[in-house]
């Protein structure tokens, strides 16, 4: 596995709606800008040798690094894989969507919902959107939420970028009643 | 506009002192670079950007306003925050090597408030002081909508002509600066950029516009 860069990012929010966040929400991502492992060959039929060749180490390098970032106990995650030009979303795909991946960041997290996920193909310094729900109940309303997300120069045609989100908590002033109770 | 802030928290924290003077969020983004042009580097190369999103506090006031008093409130407020997450972001005030600042108000404010906030002493002396450096602190600033891309510029903090130290990062803002926000940043890197080698002051040879003719064939 070749890394390039690895880009973090910590957002800690103090105030929304003209209202005090106290404790402020912390909302963090580590991504991994990586050659793509299948890259120059052309379409590959068969997956399996990039994805064990990657996707454990890589989930194995990002899980502590996420964690170390939030700082906290987690409550919320999701992840995401941003696709070079020159390359395939299955790719991407291949390399996220895998327990060999995710289930570093499940453990870390003591988490046992699936991860929601972006996965896409763009040119370098594409902005795109994490999506985090709830670590343990993927149900629970007040989770559901977002992480706008950029690095400048990737990732190349020739990589891909892969990210892991994690909150602390849900939205900041959530106050959406619980799903259960809808009519 | 914004609703004003309704009962803040006690300020017992710089953050709590912030968020009662508008502060929304503080994000912090931190690069580390470990391959370049497919070489591995000695070390990598670790550059970190703070940004603090806060209520523009001179929205009523016009030109006659006085822009003094909120600045001493606000910037070395935000010049305290930002450094103390630089610090922790590269791993301790001894490996930061290079700084820089930036500002970005949003469409309703002025370029001169985006100023106040970092080009007086109330934050470059607290940022210099505490990230332990000597030079005067490069910057950009400017106006802007939500959803900005910025180059922060940084050098060296203590030698300020440090060719290698000459770099840039990048900082994405996502929902910022709303129109009545500022954007207030602090950015530092521990060492010079990738492979550098285009030489030094110490190692240029005098150069005119002489040079320009010999570049005609």
């Amino acid at each position: 596995m070749n890394i390039r860069k690895i880009t973090t990012l910590t957002e800690e929010i103090t105030s929304e709606g003209g209202h005090p966040v106290d404790p402020p929400a912390r909302v963090v991502v580590v991504a991994a800008v990586i050659e793509n492992p299948w890259k120059g060959q052309g379409f590959v039929e068969d997956l399996t040798e990039g994805i064990d060749a990657v996707a454990s180490d890589l989930g194995a390098e990002l899980a502590p690094r996420v964690m170390e970032a939030l700082g906290t106990e987690l409550e919320a995650y999701g992840k995401a894989a941003i696709v070079g030009l020159d390359g395939e979303v299955e790719h991407g795909s291949a390399l996220i969507h895998t327990l060999k991946f995710g289930n570093h960041f499940r453990d870390a997290a003591k988490a046992s919902t699936l991860l929601p996920a972006v996965e896409k193909r763009a040119a370098a310094g594409a902005v795109f959107d994490i999506p985090l729900k709830h670590f343990t109940d993927a149900t629970i309303r007040s989770h559901h939420q977002t992480l706008e997300f950029r690095v400048a120069d990737a990732p190349h045609p020739d990589e891909i970028l892969v990210a892991l989100a994690a909150a602390a908590q849900g939205r900041p002033q959530q106050r959406l009643a619980p799903l259960s109770t809808e009519a | 506009m914004q609703p004003k802030l309704q009962d803040p928290p006690a300020a017992t924290t710089y953050e709590a002192a912030a968020t009662r003077l508008g502060l929304r969020r503080i994000t912090t983004v931190r690069d580390e670079l470990r391959r370049e042009a497919g070489r591995e580097l000695e070390r990598p190369l670790r550059q970190a950007a703070a940004v603090a999103v806060l209520r523009n506090p001179w929205l009523d006031e016009g030109l006659e306003g006085d822009l003094g008093p909120a600045t001493e409130r606000i910037a070395p407020i935000l010049g305290k925050l930002l450094s103390d997450r630089l610090i922790q972001a590269l791993g301790g005030v001894e490996h930061i090597e290079a700084f820089g600042k930036a500002a970005l108000v949003g469409l309703d404010g002025e370029l001169e408030h985006a100023g106040a906030l970092i080009h007086t002493p109330y934050f470059g002396n607290i940022v210099r002081e505490l990230l332990e450096g000597t030079s005067v602190l490069c910057f950009a600033d400017g106006r802007s909508t939500a959803g900005a891309d910025l180059r922060v510029p940084l050098w060296h903090k203590t030698h300020a002509t440090s060719r290698k130290h000459y770099q840039t990062m990048d900082v994405h803002l996502a929902d910022a600066p709303r129109a009545d926000e500022i954007c207030v940043i602090a950015a530092a890197s521990d060492g010079p950029r990738p492979f550098p080698r285009i030489g030094d002051r110490s190692t240029d040879r005098p150069i005119t516009t002489e040079i320009l003719e010999g570049l005609l064939s």
